[in-house]
């Protein structure tokens, strides 16, 4: 038995030793760190897969600083504790010069700290609530402000009133939904004019809006309150609601005869990679509100969309799904994400953390599939909104565009 | 939307040749193509009109079924699909092109804020609707916007309708509207009394604004009346929300019911603690996408040999998944039987390998599945309403029911089963071929998960994990049934999914599924077999 | 009292002792970064991990493996253990930089400016690791009770404890809790207790203090593996014994098995618990997630695949199934699940005993393979 415990010792080190002494002379490594298992991984992968294209479109151009990226893919398995594992072992056992990934708070909440110990770079591709500020991730996500703020005046603009407000028990709903409600309220919309329930302590609203867990399936009861809630009219809903559990509120909308005529749904979440899972044309009229989108018509999104096709077909690893794929927002993120780096490592000219920090703080610009973003010294980007209304086909047609919207994560309290 | 296609063909049939459906045909073509000056007036001789191929084109045109056709030296028109031919919007005529051709125009798109008044349209046309359901939603609607040049039709059709469901509809409607357009105090009480009396809850909202705007002004007979108006309406939402707590709990205990069905088979009757049940449920539903694939590929999805991929895919799921239970009895479980604890390692093991192939083979993204047109829609009944796809998901766990009942108490293969899970060795020196009878319940039961798996798709999702959301629940049911009994089983799903929604509204979701967990732990130390505990003469069981 | 069953166990319990608490710690200390003989900080908070992780199993394997008992929530005690201790190193990361308070983060985001009542005792680290052992004791000692007394066993036990597991984990997701009107505050929702930045004045990340922590996780393990020794052999240890094979006729013998299996329920969930208070300073958080039912089937499988029933299976069957988990998500991200789940399944095929039981179960083949070579060196010679 003894032997055997030694023996699993060694084998662990020994793996970890062998994995380590890789390091080729002409390749930078970085390290992709997404969920590919789990339940995060229906959202997660697509992201892997936009990150290998990226950075095989960079490597046949010629890679960065002469040196060709050599990806290290690890599994967070949707777990956070593996998260953090990871981001370890690809600092300390691997040294990759920065890092792309984490899709839900959680994950990002896990491996900060490690991020700050190893003095590592994270780049972080998904909306999100903001009231954060790592000096070693940078985060090319929407902010609160660059998503849900226009959509909301997108709304106001059209003459509704009536807000109803659902999401998913974690934080970036909950702190989204405050934050929009404080908006709501100080354009003049009453309180009782805001939908899905407030909580109070001591008077002030500490949360707004309906909540339900993750991966919840049961839309029944919280379907009946908004067919209520709208059939006074001039309603419309936003929705924070993650992941999959978006499958069974829009079968549930659906099959109570609400369309987007009578109360259209803005979803902050579904973008159109999660439209291959849902039957789009009930949502058709319904809204989102990105920084990017497949439609968008303009030279550099054609390219973007065809190469990624083009990828698909010819130099895809066989575990990257082939059919049917779409580009949408937190692909083009983390896309742009690449772009930065590699132009702040050739500003910088080195692959040193801090350095490339340095450069990426003096603002750095891209233009990118979704228009141009230019990196903020918060470690946030100025980029285009855009609005769009769901089409049947799982597209949006852009209806409004805001330029140059700045990155701002702390905005809670301040309307 | 392909309701409304058909819909439309019929309407067409019998208007092809009026005039007037010409001409509104055409103002159509005008409307869409941006031909016409006074696009107000264009909307109102539209719903003057009553012309129902308006809803149908507005129907056709939101979703991208409207397209724009020009041949060369002519002028631009529009195109749309009906039935398999290509009609001209304008005039209805046949138009002789290709699909391919049809499939590579450009879509006509309505401006969204067009499409917000053309459903003003739609609905007033929807007032002279042959369908009553349609002409109850309209005349809601149109009372909801509270705009008084609506009254008069209102009150018009009001007085004509003869259907005591849509009358209804129309007085409320007339009443919601008054609430904002009364012409004197008395008329505005009247409204809000009779409000009160017609329970209606989409007014509930506006008589509280009364309510406190008259406390304001002081108006004290009006705020007496619209305070009783609201209690009675509230009194009535109150018991509505029970009623509708109960339906939407057989609903969710039918979901139960069917995920646990299987596993009451696998793990109630034959001892195998199965964690990959859940995969099997996700067999199902891919097995229901696979099926969707292959009817588009045959069929194309406009047709009507289409919609028979769901009602298809249930019996081929159950073949499906049953043939891979019945395999991985033969090669696997077999050697566990005198080991139950370790099948549940094996079968964790299982899940895990079942989970990655199927992200592997189709994908990590969760695919879709469409509802067929049978299960679209609604049906609502005194204010409650349940998707027909969950009505069906009701009548199909009794379906499952029944027909495991059957097969248990009247079949030769069902009196074998009984015996080989009551006593194996006995039954075994008894002659039943007990082998095949191992392979052929895990097969049932595996059958059985799969096809909830495909009635699940009409409700939620499928993906690679969506059997690990049913798991807990589907152990916790069989348990509580008392483990080795269909009928508990049966009963168990029913109590919990109505207990679930009850406590839901109470306590919100998270908290009313605890308390649900909590009143099973309770429930077992006071019936510590479950509902229906094992009889058994044996001490150590 | 003789505590090991022969010699080489007790090499190897000393080995284990020489290997974990001075070879390892000291490669880590006095080894520069880069040289063959260092070990990293980070594998050491790996090593640290798994050995929290076999502490756990441990705890489960003298409940499954030894009296019977099926629990399906061992990770609920551990992920208590956790959230105790983390409550303590949450209430120490100091003046926040975003709100300027030193709320937890969680707390200052939802409005609130004081600390709960609940929360406040956790400020004390005596309180806190008090909390660690008696949380999961109170609760197993309140289901205990109710459990056994009812005599719910077999497959009801284990499924109760799952739905236990199941309602825990929705509670612990929840930001907050509406009571009858009141608002409370709950640990952290979905996203946990993360960002740690000091424990009992040191800072949580420096490699000196994780190496402490290290070498105090290992003490555990040895001192914990040491009291199962012990207990095995007591009178105790064997009515337990006994209560496994047969629990009737030990209660017809006069025992009263409720009180032995309370006992060894609550026993089993405190080092469970304080296995979870090592856990959170090596991982650096801990979520909900930690006490979801498919995290108790883990531990399950890892005492399945050791070796239940023995001393040294869980801790083989943790460390082993882990390192296979730390090396595939790396290696094979995507195939990682198939490997380790087609291993499950020729374990349980070909190795009943588990790992441990492996070299027992292939005495007779290597016995044959070295017979027939002798057999035939003679016949050569």
């Amino acid at each position: 038995m003894n032997d055997l415990k030694k023996l699993t010792l060694g084998l662990g080190s020994a793996a970890a030793l062998f994995t380590s002494s890789l390091v080729a002379q002409d390749t930078v490594k970085v390290g992709v760190l997404h969920s590919l298992s789990g339940t995060m991984a229906i959202s997660e992968t697509s992201l892997r897969d936009i990150l290998l294209f990226t950075f095989d479109e960079i490597n046949e151009a010629g890679g960065v600083l002469g040196k060709k990226i050599e990806p290290v893919v690890v599994d967070g398995a949707s777990d956070w504790p593996t998260f953090a594992e990871k981001a370890e072992q690809l600092l300390a056992q691997d040294k990759v010069s920065a890092t792309f990934g984490c899709w839900t708070s959680v994950s990002r909440k896990f491996v900060l700290p490690v991020y700050e110990k190893y003095n590592g770079l994270l780049f972080y591709p998904v909306q999100y609530e903001g009231e954060e500020l790592s000096p070693n991730i940078f985060y090319t996500a929407e902010a609160v402000g660059q998503q849900a703020i226009p959509a909301v005046d997108f709304l106001l603009e059209e003459g509704y009133t009536k807000f109803y407000l659902i999401g998913t028990d974690y934080v970036y709903p909950q702190t989204t939904n405050l934050v929009l409600f404080e908006y709501l309220k100080s354009k003049g919309i009453p309180e009782e004019n805001i939908g899905g329930g407030l909580r109070k302590e001591n008077g002030e609203v500490i949360s707004a809006g309906k909540y339900t867990p993750f991966s919840h399936t049961d839309y029944q009861q919280i379907v009946a309150d908004i067919k209520s809630f709208a059939a006074g009219g001039d309603a419309c809903v936003l929705n924070t609601v993650n992941g999959d559990s978006n499958v069974s509120f829009f079968k549930e909308i659906a099959a109570s005869g609400l369309t987007a005529e009578d109360c259209p749904i803005v979803s902050y979440s579904l973008s159109e990679d999660e439209f291959r899972s849902l039957p789009t044309a009930d949502l058709v009229g319904h809204l989102g509100c990105w920084t990017y989108f497949m439609s968008l018509d303009t030279p550099a999104n054609k390219e973007f969309v065809a190469n990624f096709q083009k990828w698909l077909e010819t130099k895809a690893p066989s575990s990257v799904q082939k059919e049917g794929r779409v580009t949408c927002s937190p692909m083009v993120l983390s896309y742009n994400g690449v772009y930065l780096w590699k132009a702040a490592v050739e500003r910088a000219g080195t692959f040193e953390t801090s350095a490339v920090i340095k450069e990426l703080e003096k603002g750095i610009s891209f233009d990118g599939p979704g228009g141009t973003v230019t990196t903020q010294e918060n470690h946030h980007l100025t980029k285009n909104v855009y609005i769009g209304e769901i089409l049947e086909d799982g597209q949006f047609e852009i209806l409004e565009s805001f330029d140059n919207v700045y990155g701002e994560p702390f905005l809670k309290g301040t309307f | 939307m392909k309701k409304a296609l058909l819909l439309f063909s019929f309407v067409w049939t019998v208007l092809a040749g009026a005039v007037e459906t010409v001409e509104i045909r055409t103002l159509l073509e005008d409307l869409a193509l941006e031909r016409i000056d006074d696009q107000e007036a264009t909307l109102q001789e539209l719903a003057d009109s009553g012309d129902e191929y308006v809803t149908a084109f507005v129907d056709a045109w939101r979703v991208g079924e409207i397209r724009e056709y020009q041949q060369a030296g002519t002028e631009l028109f529009l195109v749309q699909e009906v039935s398999g031919k290509y009609i001209r919007v304008s005039t209805g005529e046949t138009i002789d092109i290709s699909s391919e051709v049809y499939e590579s125009l450009d879509k006509n798109r309505a401006p969204r804020k067009l499409r917000r008044l053309l459903t003003r349209v739609t609905d007033t046309i929807g007032l002279a609707s042959k369908n009553v359901n349609t002409r109850v939603e309209a005349a809601l609607k149109l009372g909801a916007s509270q705009r008084a040049e609506y009254l008069p039709e209102l009150q018009r059709r009001f007085e004509n309708e003869k259907n005591a469901k849509a009358k209804r509809a129309f007085e409320e409607a007339i009443m919601i509207s008054l609430l904002a357009n009364a012409e004197t105090s008395e008329e505005l009480i009247g409204a809000v009394i009779r409000l009160g009396e017609l329970h209606s809850i989409r007014a509930k909202d506006k008589i509280l604004a009364i309510v406190a705007s008259a406390g304001e002004s002081g108006d004290e007979a009006l705020q007496v009346a619209a305070q009783k108006a609201s209690d009675m309406i509230s009194d009535h939402e109150e018991l509505l929300k029970h009623a509708g707590s109960f339906f939407r709990g057989l609903s969710t205990g039918s979901v139960l019911l069917m995920v646990s069905f299987g596993l009451a088979i696998t793990f109630g009757l034959m001892g195998i603690i199965n964690m990959a049940h859940g995969e099997f449920i996700a067999i199902g539903g891919y097995t229901c996408y696979v099926v969707q694939g292959y009817f588009s590929n045959w069929f194309g999805e406009s047709s009507p040999a289409f919609q028979w991929f769901f009602w298809v895919s249930l019996p081929v799921s159950f073949a499906v998944a049953g043939g891979i239970g019945f395999v991985l009895e033969k090669g696997f479980f077999r050697f566990l039987y005198k080991r139950p604890l370790e099948s549940l390692l094996a079968t964790w093991g299982l899940s895990m390998v079942m989970r990655q192939a199927f992200r592997l083979k189709f994908g990590a993204a969760n695919v879709q599945v469409a509802n067929p047109d049978l299960l679209l829609g609604n049906f609502e009944y005194a204010g409650i309403s349940m998707s027909y796809a969950r009505l069906f998901a009701i009548a199909f766990a009794g379906f499952v029911c029944v027909l495991t009942w059957l097969l248990l108490t009247k079949t030769n293969l069902g009196l074998y089963i009984r015996a080989v899970m009551q006593n194996r060795n006995m039954a075994s020196s008894l002659g039943i071929p007990v082998k095949r009878v191992n392979s052929m319940t895990f097969a049932f039961g595996c059958g059985l998960a799969a096809m909830a798996g495909a009635v699940l798709t009409q409700i939620g999702n499928v993906g690679p994990t969506m059997g690990q959301a049913y798991i807990v629940d589907s152990f916790m049911v069989v348990v509580v049934g008392g483990v080795g009994n269909l009928l508990g089983a049966g009963i168990s799903a029913m109590g919990i999914g109505v207990f679930d929604q009850f406590l839901q509204p109470l306590f919100g979701p998270v908290m009313g599924k605890i308390i649900v967990l909590g009143m099973i732990i309770l429930f077992l130390q006071w019936k510590p077999g479950g509902i229906f505990p094992t009889k058994s003469r044996s001490m150590d069981d | 009292m003789k505590l090991f069953d022969n010699k080489i166990e007790f090499g190897g319990y000393l080995s284990a002792c020489v290997v974990l608490l001075l070879i390892l710690p000291a490669m880590n200390a006095f080894f520069p970064e880069g040289s063959s003989m260092h070990f990293s900080s980070f594998q050491l908070s790996l090593w640290g991990k798994y050995i929290t992780y076999a502490v756990m199993a441990m705890s489960l394997n003298l409940l499954w493996g030894y009296t019977g008992l099926l629990c399906l929530c061992q990770s609920l005690f551990f992920a208590l253990g956790a959230y105790a201790f983390g409550m303590y190193l949450m209430l120490h990361v100091g003046v926040d930089s975003v709100y300027n308070t030193a709320l937890p983060d969680f707390m200052d985001f939802q409005g609130y400016t004081a600390l709960p009542w609940y929360w406040a005792p956790f400020e004390n680290g005596a309180f806190a690791i008090a909390a660690t052992l008696l949380v999961p004791g109170v609760l197993a000692f309140v289901f205990g009770f109710l459990a056994f007394r009812s005599r719910i066993k077999g497959v009801y036990f284990s499924i109760l404890t799952q739905a236990l597991t199941y309602a825990a984990s929705l509670f612990f997701f929840k930001n907050n809790l509406d009571l009858f009107g009141n608002n409370f505050i709950l640990f952290g929702g979905n996203n946990g207790l993360t960002d740690f930045k000091e424990i009992f004045g040191y800072d949580v990340n420096a490699a000196s203090t994780q190496r402490w922590i290290f070498v105090m996780s290992a003490i555990l393990m040895l001192v914990v593996y040491l009291v199962i020794s012990w207990l095995l052999r007591t009178k105790f240890g064997k009515v337990q014994q006994a209560i496994r094979d047969s629990e009737n006729r030990v209660r017809f013998s006069g025992y009263s098995t409720t009180t032995y299996k309370m006992l060894i329920f609550v026993g089993t969930s405190m080092v469970a618990g304080i296995a979870g208070a090592f856990y959170v300073p090596q991982v650096g958080g801990i979520n909900a997630n930690e006490m979801s039912p498919a995290k108790s089937l883990d531990v399950v499988v890892w005492v399945a695949l050791g070796g239940r029933g023995t001393k040294f299976g869980p801790i083989i069957g943790a460390i082993v199934v882990n390192i296979i988990k730390s090396f595939t998500t790396r290696m094979y991200p995507d195939y990682w699940l198939i490997i380790l789940g087609a291993i499950f399944m020729l374990v349980v095929l070909f190795m009943p005993n588990g790992l441990v039981g492996l070299p027992k179960q292939l005495a007779p083949v290597w016995a044959r393979i070295r017979g027939n070579s002798s057999t035939s060196a003679i016949a050569a010679s």
